[in-house]
């Protein structure tokens, strides 16, 4: 960790000048010399949601060289979605990404819908903006436990996933399913709101910002890990584009673009989200951003609340989804999900089941160009930290 | 490093004097959501076993399996669910899919068993600790999978059709049809209930994938006279759509209908294969008497199995019943002659102006011929043998629907009173009012019926459409006595009537005397049904033949009479309707060649 | 967006423009000019994100589409290049040059469709199927319910009824088939 403290911009190479030998750019690692370990982080590892492990070559407890395996959760969902009905596909893709599995509803719906021509009625927008507000605030607050668990902060975990099942009780209100909705159907959303609701939810969002409050004092507000977090993991602003990185890792680098803002979807357009950044970059400022972001989630929700109509359809006018067909067309939908862009590329060729669909995971890059560079010259014990900093997701990577 | 970064987490310490959030129990203290989505639930007093749950399942989680005392009855395939949760994903598609609204789900979300078997169950059928759960998702009444939808067929107003005898359903077009074609569910209910057996899902799918010469293969499969079917069909087929549980059922008649107009009389012996028939391949004779559907059904079945046949009808054009019991707006002359001038295309010879009985008799048949088939139909009409009921200004409605088709002029009174509440005393009314409009520029025809309005044997729209056309109708009356004055008709006395049936379903009717009705008229037509006339069986064959308590023709499957050469079918066995006598045609056909093939 | 378009194409053969919605557009360009037609983009027009790059599979035409779906951070708009390439000896020039993070769905695509992109750097790893030796799964000719029913068992005792055909069996078994048209030969 000493030489990090000093090195707060590091450019996008990862700096190995300790490496004995470079050959065609790469480090050559002989094991036989003693000087190097082998050490598998993962597959099973608490410090990212869901499975991935990443291949180390370590220096005493310096990582000198590091690699990303995927592989572990690849369920073929695009494949499945090019055997099935489009109506079919709608209950796969949630499980796209475990946390946060609106977005991705969100953005399989919204490709059919614009293949299709079909307008989405004012009230089920509203109900899916809820929906999607909703489910980053969930997704940020097992973020929010996973990072200070991995720096060794059991308590918050429990505090924050305990909190974060209060809200899949709303979502179970509301959907009918607590981690996988299923609600955005095409065309619309499957259920309007049930009695008292909205009380409920305002209720939870006083209890969640009472926790919140605990949160900055013990985690944000903390020497410890105030020294483990800066500094670590810097992403420079160069490195945004050249690596693709979306979402609070490229706004804490500097990188003004939230698609909510940008791109505004569903009802984001009428609502007062603002853009927030850092210029700092390191694991610290990004855990700080989505501190922040979080509470924005919150105001939002509240908002939202306050907005959505009282009635109104909640379904645009649909054909029989047993035998819809899509005219042929390529779309490419996305929306901001709380580690950044994640969007879906649809390919319809005017037949019953899509030709091909195409998950843009967020963490996409994240976890294995970015990581790969990040990871090279921080001790072992950071890495966990490190990895759920970039806040990645493995089955939206290999999907 | 700030002082306030070392002193504020110890603040983590205030949470542990707090009371804990958390549930203690929550398997007792925390039932699901009023919406959750757990274990399935299905009321089979609903189900119709059609298996759009299993069509739907992304996961290939549905079985459709028989269950003990659900029977197999038009309807309801009998057939329901079976859930395997191994591979259940509790997505509900399933749910929002059931267009009977049976498959729910409760709020129970454990269930501890220790046979992996058990947890492949049929819901409803195997006993759960759910099944009666209250709580649960349903299908939201706002949000549709299905289409419920019927796409609305184009109609000339009635200001348009009530002085003429223009075709009023104008049939979709290509799009229309198209998007009515897509609401189909492909559950193949319909077919069971369609006397023909047709296959309806077929057929509407070649339609939505555009392919008019499959779409008219599939309908001669098992009906050679579509364009007669796709305008006055009975579409039974209709009642027992899955769609009609919660919505319009699919136009099943007027798609069949859009699929003949489609194609050009001149293209269908290309389509349908029969452009070098050879006739006469057998060598073998049958002789078919009536130009019904029946008749001509046998007719083709049999030409394109090889037999020469020749058809003997008593009236001037083909067609029977369809061309002189209904009238030409509702199915033009030109529509009926495009079924039977194909048929006839196929070597089917017709001997107009015959009358078997009379001009030839039934025995001179069974001598030159190796086969005869009898599709004589109801002509003769049935009297109410009221008082009054013998003069002459009381007519059948056969006989006046007769004499509009052959062109006779009618002596059309102004104020005219129909008995009965059918789709016969529907066509005659409407016939009626159209022929005052003509004579007197304004419509007096009146129609009542036993039947009460809600239980009346005519198709909604038919009393709709007579209505909108300034016909009166009146049901729930029963007919007491036509007054006659001066040796004229004066008008018709009725009395209330309170039930048709009895309790077990038997025709019984029942009045209450003292609530009183007359409607003045100075004729009135009779429509009370059909009577068949048999007067072209000579005695000998008469003796031989077995005939039912209730006067009928007995036959076999195939229709097959006690005098094994003479096969008989259609209305005098079996309807009275269309799509029956060409299920009996197309059966006898059959059966005729399995018995030529035995001989 | 028009005139961009019109920029390019004074560069370039344009094959094909269309116009998804306000802030997605797809261009169609030549497999050969598509490095030009990107790091111009990049370099040039403000198209410095690369969203994804992806393959769609048109099998009936033996073509692979790729898609390499571009952002511009100050007009907020999408762009989709889109190339043709053979699908059989299926290849493409790599773009790890100009993006730092394009190798990764080279790999993919070198694993999933069988799409070759030499000098990639690790473009022969394996992505997310080790140990797979079947072909590249993602072409359309992969039959995956063909493949999973050769490599998993089904679970025992299950069968289904088709409605259509259960009810002929109960209610109308007898129902003769339909007459086949008999010809002279028979």
């Amino acid at each position: 960790m000493s030489n990090l403290s000093e090195s707060k911009y590091r450019g996008y190479e990862a700096d190995r000048s300790k490496y004995p030998r470079m050959e065609n750019g790469k480090p050559v690692i002989d094991l036989e010399s003693h000087m190097y370990t082998k050490l598998w982080q993962g597959p099973q590892h608490p410090g990212v949601t869901g499975n991935m492990a990443v291949e180390l070559i370590v220096n005493g407890d310096e990582i000198v060289d590091a690699k990303t395996h995927m592989g572990y959760l690849h369920r073929a969902f695009e494949k499945l979605m090019e055997r099935r009905r489009y109506i079919q596909c709608f209950p796969l893709v949630c499980r796209i990404c475990v946390p946060e599995p609106d977005t991705n509803e969100y953005c399989v719906s919204a490709a059919m819908e614009d293949l299709a021509g079909i307008q989405v009625p004012e009230r089920a927008l509203w109900l899916r903006t809820l929906n999607l507000e909703m489910s980053r605030i969930g997704s940020y607050l097992m973020w929010l436990g996973g990072q200070a668990g991995s720096l060794g902060m059991g308590a918050i975990g429990q505090w924050t996933i305990g909190m974060r099942d209060f809200w899949l009780d709303l979502f179970e209100e509301m959907t009918g399913g607590r981690v996988y909705h299923m609600y955005m159907i095409p065309g619309g959303v499957r259920k309007t709101l049930p009695e008292g609701f909205r009380d409920r939810a305002r209720e939870l969002i006083v209890t969640t910002r009472k926790l919140l409050y605990d949160v900055e004092n013990t985690f944000l507000s903390n020497a410890i890990i105030k020294s483990r977090l800066q500094g670590l993991g810097v992403i420079s602003p160069e490195m945004v584009d050249e690596y693709g990185i979306v979402g609070p890792n490229a706004r804490a680098s500097g990188m003004e673009h939230d698609i909510r803002i940008n791109n505004p979807y569903v009802k984001y357009g009428e609502l007062d989200v603002k853009m927030l950044t850092s210029t700092v970059g390191d694991a610290y400022a990004r855990a700080e951003l989505r501190y922040r972001d979080l509470h924005q989630s919150l105001d939002l929700v509240t908002e939202i609340l306050n907005r959505i109509p009282q009635d109104g359809p909640i379904q645009a006018d649909m054909p029989n989804l047993l035998n819809w067909k899509i005219p042929a067309g390529q779309t490419y939908v996305k929306a901001e999900s709380t580690r950044g862009e994640h969007g879906f590329y649809m390919v319809s060729d005017g037949s019953d089941k899509p030709r091909r669909v195409f998950a843009r995971g967020a963490s996409y890059t994240h976890a294995i160009s970015v990581l790969e560079e990040l990871a090279v010259n921080i001790s072992i014990s950071d890495l966990a930290g490190l990895m759920v900093s970039l806040h990645t997701c493995p089955p939206e990577i290999e999907r | 490093m700030k002082l306030k970064d070392v002193l504020s987490p110890l603040r983590v310490w205030e949470r542990a004097a707090k009371k804990p959030m958390t549930i203690k129990d929550p398997i007792n203290d925390r039932p699901g959501a009023v919406n959750y989505r757990g274990f399935h639930k299905n009321d089979f007093s609903k189900c119709i076993g059609c298996g759009s749950c299993e069509e739907i399942c992304q996961n290939d989680a549905i079985d459709l399996v028989p269950v003990e005392g659900q029977e197999t009855v038009e309807g309801d395939s009998g057939l329901r669910p079976m859930i395997d949760y191994g591979r259940c994903c509790w997505c509900a598609l399933c749910v929002d899919v059931c267009p009977t609204g049976a498959l729910t789900m409760s709020n129970e979300y454990t269930w501890i068993a220790d046979n992996p078997e058990d947890y492949r169950f049929v819901p409803g059928a195997d006993k759960t600790a759910w099944q009666d759960s209250e709580k649960g998702y349903t299908r939201s009444p706002d949000i549709q999978i299905l289409d419920y939808e019927r796409v609305d067929m184009q109609e000339l107003e009635p200001e348009e059709r009530d002085k003429s005898f223009i075709e009023i359903v104008k049939g979709y077009n290509k799009e229309q049809a198209m998007k009515e074609a897509e609401r189909c569910l492909e559950c193949g209910l319909c077919i069971a209930t369609c006397p023909a057996h047709m296959d309806i899902p077929g057929y509407i799918a070649a339609i939505r994938d555009d392919d008019i010469d499959n779409a008219l293969r599939i309908l001669y499969e098992t009906n050679p006279m579509p364009e007669i079917c796709g305008r006055i069909c009975t579409h039974k087929c209709e009642t027992v759509c899955a769609l009609h549980n919660n919505g319009d059922p699919l136009a099943i008649r007027w798609l069949k209908r859009y699929i003949v107009d489609q194609v050009p009389a001149d293209k269908y012996s290309e389509i349908l294969g029969t452009d070098h028939l050879e006739d006469e391949v057998l060598n073998r004779k049958v002789a078919i008497i009536g130009a019904g559907p029946a008749g001509l059904s046998a007719a083709y079945y049999l030409a394109i199995m090889g037999y020469k046949t020749k058809v003997y009808e008593a009236l001037p054009d083909p067609g029977g019943m369809v061309r002189y019991g209904i009238p030409e707006y509702r199915l033009p002359y030109d529509q009926i002659d495009k079924d039977i001038d194909y048929i006839r295309s196929l070597g089917v010879e017709i001997q107009f102006n015959t009358r078997v009985g009379t001009d030839i008799t039934l025995e001179e048949l069974h001598g030159s011929y190796d086969a005869v088939f009898a599709g004589t139909g109801l002509h003769l009409g049935r009297s109410t043998r009221v008082p009054g009921a013998d003069n002459k200004r009381v007519y059948f409605a056969t006989d006046l629907l007769r004499e509009v088709t052959l062109g006779n002029e009618i002596d059309v009174a102004e104020n005219i009173v129909v008995i009965g509440g059918g789709n016969v005393a529907m066509d005659i009314t409407r016939t009626l009012a159209r022929l005052q409009n003509l004579k007197y520029g304004k419509v007096q025809v009146l129609a009542t019926c036993l039947e009460a309005e809600d239980i009346m044997p005519a198709d909604v729209e038919e009393v709709v459409e007579a209505r909108e056309e300034n016909a009166v109708i009146d049901p729930g009356w029963g007919p007491k006595e036509i007054e006659i004055r001066d040796g004229k008709v004066y008008g018709l006395h009725v009395v209330k009537c309170l039930s048709v049936f009895d309790e077990n379903g038997r025709f019984s009717p029942k009045f209450d005397e003292d609530q009183k009705k007359f409607f003045k008229a100075d004729m009135v037509v009779e429509s009370i049904g059909q009577g068949m006339d048999l007067s072209y069986l000579s005695e000998g064959i008469k003796s031989d033949l077995k005939f039912s308590p209730r006067g009928r023709i007995e036959v076999d499957d195939s229709f097959q009479s006690s005098l094994q050469w003479l096969f008989v079918g259609g209305d005098i066995i079996q309807g009275p309707d269309v799509i029956h006598g060409i299920a009996n045609g197309y059966i006898a056909a059959k059966g005729i060649d399995t018995y030529l093939n035995k001989k | 967006m028009e005139q961009l378009v019109k920029r390019i194409n004074g560069m370039i053969h344009l094959k094909a423009y269309n116009r998804q919605r306000d802030d997605l557009f797809f261009i169609t360009v030549e497999k050969s000019q598509l490095e030009l037609v990107l790091s111009h983009l990049k370099n040039n027009e403000g198209f410095t994100h690369l969203a994804f790059l992806q393959a769609v599979d048109f099998l009936e035409d033996s073509k692979f589409q790729l898609t390499y779906m571009l952002y511009n951070y100050d007009i907020r708009v999408n762009l989709g290049v889109k190339v043709l390439i053979a699908r059989d000896k299926a290849e493409m020039t790599s773009i790890h040059k100009l993006w730092a993070h394009a190798w990764q769905y080279q790999r993919e695509l070198h694993e999933l469709f069988g799409i070759n992109f030499p000098g990639s750097p690790r473009v022969e790893e394996s992505f997310v199927l080790e140990g797979w030796e079947e072909m590249p799964p993602m072409r359309r000719d992969f039959d995956t319910k063909e493949y999973s029913e050769r490599t998993f068992y089904q679970r025992p005792g299950r069968s289904t009824n088709d409605p259509k055909e259960y009810m002929k069996e109960k209610m109308y078994k007898n129902y003769a088939a339909s007459p086949r048209i008999r010809r002279d030969d028979e």
